[in-house]
């Protein structure tokens, strides 16, 4: 062997090191992890950075790289028990670029490699299901089309058959996928290689000093199926719950169901005690596999799996994306445990998710007392209180004029910009989560409701009301708002307890400043240009203690660091406190322990 | 074809409240020029400046648009550039799906505000931005083929793409600066004046 490919068997893992990130990218370090943990993965080989150095140098595969391609299929076909291109049990594949460094403009993933129109029929007699089979052929002609022949063939018609959809794709491309499976594998790695030196790629490496010969690695990785029967199916496990942050698992689980339908809607997803009635040994290897990940990992894990004829595959795993509250009590948590220490702690929570957590409310007895004007889709939180106004020119002047406005709108278009910059609180009636209304709302930060149906938001003309963004409601009259104190909540006294120790900067609080601080206090507030954090150096030159302007944004405090102000007053002080802590400090590498192919 | 005095109201129209170099920014007329037009603007009652930005007066924008229909007349005959406006058209609702995942996160099957503590999240929808540029830049490329001065929407596309993989990701969607978000709306409403079309909501 000319040794271009790697086999991600995990077999002996424990007992040999792991592949060299450099050889085998960063998704292809993860799916080895994964196996080195005992874990079962999708068996997977990945053709190495070298083999993309030697293509580069010659443009070419080089001598016995299609002979090691061929070799690792017939491994994964004997690993699968189903073959390549051909029935009863067709074997698909995914493909994957994954370099050392992940980077822009390098080629997504291919899925469903391996699927022709005799192999359609195959799976679709295996699965019961023709019309998922039609439909997997579908979505690889128009994944090919897109990734592999960067070609704009448009959504495919899930009525049309496969000689239409490559026509289609012909006519965008100029020219046709390749009929045999083998060809389309080699297309769709020349394809990765290629995309090293596409245009994004070689600016980024430019940019960020990274070695233009360091070249990507390939990963083929088998494909399972969630959808073979009742003891098949896909979900979604956190190894604690990403909302509350308490400390059981949560997920959601589809039998029968294949991962696309989790996404596209198709089904509803049951709670993981339908995993645990239909594939139990299933669901026990689970719950064992979310401790393990997340103790190798040591963060809560968001884990991809599929079970396939009672067996657990996991796809993917990687630190999870977490609600404020969780992201506090995860750090608090974890550190009791022992698995992480306070620095840690510290650096996975933002200033801007204790903000939100401290922001205003509304308690649960004012909203449920609270006569409601109207209901839509909740697009941006916060509470905004004011006066409702229909017209964009009318609102920008009356808010100039100091009054709280709510603008309310059928719809916004960029015309109502200026309005929205000034507004409390934007309502609209038609129009959902990704309408203008709602994504330019969310680029201010203003609370916004959306699609409250028809005349519902502008009969509300002249009167006061409350925006509950958060909500998606709208209530009657100025309600009394809540302004959660940092001190009463006690995660977060915990975590200001151990940012005061650990903070580059002192934070106190206005009224526990004491005489001498008063004296050397310079208010950034009553100061031309305090804003900006880039002013900061000149304005502070010097000063000991601050306050006020830039100093409320992260830039602003680290602005100060480098200035060198030692201490900010200010409250809430554990946002202060955190922005402080985390300034210059590059994000954690969250690396997922393990990505492999969502199938 | 317009004259720069109106290229620089119709500059302002889609600014809306803005500086002269913002406008001069998407006009592709030097700075100086949209001042000294936009000034006597202001003096002839079509514009109202306050501080360093100026607004166009009502009547100055029914004007205006009364006027698109004789300004706009070849690229309104131009059945390629219809044909690129649809297509434009496709690409703008990838965008704005793509912006919503960029701005709210899924946590457990709850929609939340994007807080950008995830890298990999904000890397992975920065290089979807960067996929959906390169399928949008033939369509840029046709529309400007129909109108010259639309070009300058590629440039300040792409430099606000490169700020935001180059680690600035306010150059994402801010709507306080040129980013990608907002120049993109700025060229889709330009396009629906030139062409007359609607707005789809």
């Amino acid at each position: 062997m000319a040794g271009w490919t790697i086999r991600l068997d995990g077999g002996d893992a424990a007992n040999k090191p792991l592949p060299d990130k450099a050889l085998i990218g960063g998704k292809g370090l993860s799916i080895a992890r994964m196996a080195a943990l005992g874990l079962t993965v999708p068996p997977a080989f990945v053709i190495t950075t070298r083999a993309c150095g030697a293509y580069q140098a010659c443009g070419d595969f080089p001598d016995g790289l299609s002979a090691e391609i061929a070799e690792g299929i017939a491994w994964l076909e004997q690993t699968t028990g189903r073959r390549y291109g051909a029935g009863p049990s067709p074997l698909l594949v995914s493909v994957r670029s994954g370099a050392a460094i992940s980077m822009p403009g390098m080629m997504d993933t291919v899925l469903n490699m391996g699927i022709t129109s005799e192999t359609e029929a195959a799976l679709g007699a295996e699965c019961g299901d023709p019309a998922f089979a039609r439909d997997t052929h579908r979505r690889f002609h128009e994944l090919y089309a897109a990734i592999v022949l960067k070609a704009d063939a448009g959504d495919l018609s899930p009525d049309g058959d496969p000689a239409d959809w490559a026509a289609q794709v012909e006519r965008a491309a100029g020219i046709p996928i390749p009929g045999d499976p083998v060809d389309r594998l080699h297309a769709a790695v020349r394809a990765v290689f290629d995309s090293w030196n596409a245009r994004r790629a070689k600016r980024y490496r430019k940019h960020h000093d990274i070695p233009d010969d360091l070249g990507t690695a390939v990963t083929i990785q088998a494909m399972v199926f969630g959808n073979l029967g009742k003891t098949s199916g896909t979900g979604v496990l956190f190894s604690r719950n990403p909302i509350s942050g308490e400390r059981t698992p949560f997920g959601e689980y589809l039998a029968c169901a294949q991962g696309e339908d989790v996404v596209s809607g198709r089904f509803t997803p049951q709670p993981l005690d339908a995993m645990r009635a239909r594939a139990p040994g299933a669901y026990t290897a689970l719950l064992e596999a979310s401790d393990t990940l997340e103790t190798a990992g040591g963060d809560v894990q968001d884990i991809e799996f599929t079970v396939q004829d009672g067996t657990l595959f996991l796809l993917q795993s990687r630190a999870a994306k977490r609600a404020p509250a969780a992201a506090v009590r995860f750090a608090v948590d974890m550190v009791d445990e022992g698995l992480i220490d306070r620095q840690t702690a510290l650096s996975r929570v933002s200033a801007d998710q204790i903000r939100s957590l401290l922001a205003p409310r509304l308690s649960e007895e004012t909203a449920s007392a609270a006569i409601v004007a109207a209901r839509g889709e909740a697009a941006c939180p916060g509470i905004g209180i004011g006066t409702v106004v229909t017209d964009t020119d009318e609102a920008e002047r009356r808010a100039a004029a100091g009054e709280d406005i709510i603008l309310a709108r059928a719809t916004t278009s960029p015309e109502d910009l200026h309005g929205m910059i000034v507004a409390r609180a934007v309502v609209t009636e038609q129009g959902g989560a990704t309408s203008h209304a709602a994504v330019v709302s969310r680029a201010l930060g203003v609370p916004c409701v959306v699609g409250c149906g028809y005349g519902a938001v502008t009969a509300l003309a002249a009167e006061t009301m409350t925006v509950d963004g958060s909500a998606g409601a709208i209530y009657q009259g100025a309600l009394p708002v809540e302004d959660p104190d940092e001190a009463t909540l006690s995660d977060l006294r915990v975590l200001t307890e151990w940012a005061d120790a650990l903070s580059p900067l002192r934070v106190v609080a206005p009224e526990a400043l004491d005489e001498d601080g008063q004296g050397d206090l310079l208010d950034l507030n009553r100061i031309d240009g305090g804003e900006d954090p880039g002013r900061l150096p000149a304005l502070l030159n010097g000063a000991r203690v601050a306050t006020g302007g830039a100093l409320s944004t992260d830039a602003g405090i680290k602005a100060a660091l480098h200035a060198g102000l030692k201490v900010v007053v200010g409250r809430p002080r554990l946002p202060l406190l955190l922005a402080a802590f985390n300034a210059g400090k590059p994000p954690e590498d969250r690396e997922t322990v393990a990505v492999s192919a969502s199938a | 074809m317009m004259t720069d005095a109106q290229l620089a109201l119709h500059g302002l129209a889609i600014k809306k409240h803005g500086r002269a170099a913002e406008v001069a920014e998407i006009t592709a007329l030097d700075a100086a020029t949209v001042e000294r037009l936009l000034d006597a603007a202001v003096q002839s009652g079509r514009a109202v400046k306050t501080g360093d930005k100026y607004m166009l007066t009502p009547t100055a924008q029914i004007a205006l648009k009364a006027s698109y229909s004789r300004d706009f007349a070849a690229q309104r005959a131009d059945d390629a550039m219809s044909a690129a406006y649809d297509d434009f058209e496709r690409i703008n609702e990838q965008l704005k799906s793509l912006i919503t995942r960029w701005q709210t996160i899924e946590v457990g099957g709850r929609s939340l505000p994007n807080d950008h503590s995830d890298k990999a999240h904000d890397d992975r929808i920065i290089d979807r931005l960067g996929d959906l540029h390169e399928r949008a830049e033939p369509i840029l490329a046709r529309l400007a083929a129909g109108l010259g001065r639309l070009s300058v929407y590629h440039t300040l596309l792409t430099a606000a793409l490169e700020k935001a993989e180059d680690g600035d990701i306010a150059w994402v969607s801010d709507a306080k600066c040129a980013s990608y978000h907002t120049v993109w709306f700025e060229l889709h409403e330009d396009l629906i004046r030139i062409l007359g079309r609607t707005r789809i909501e």
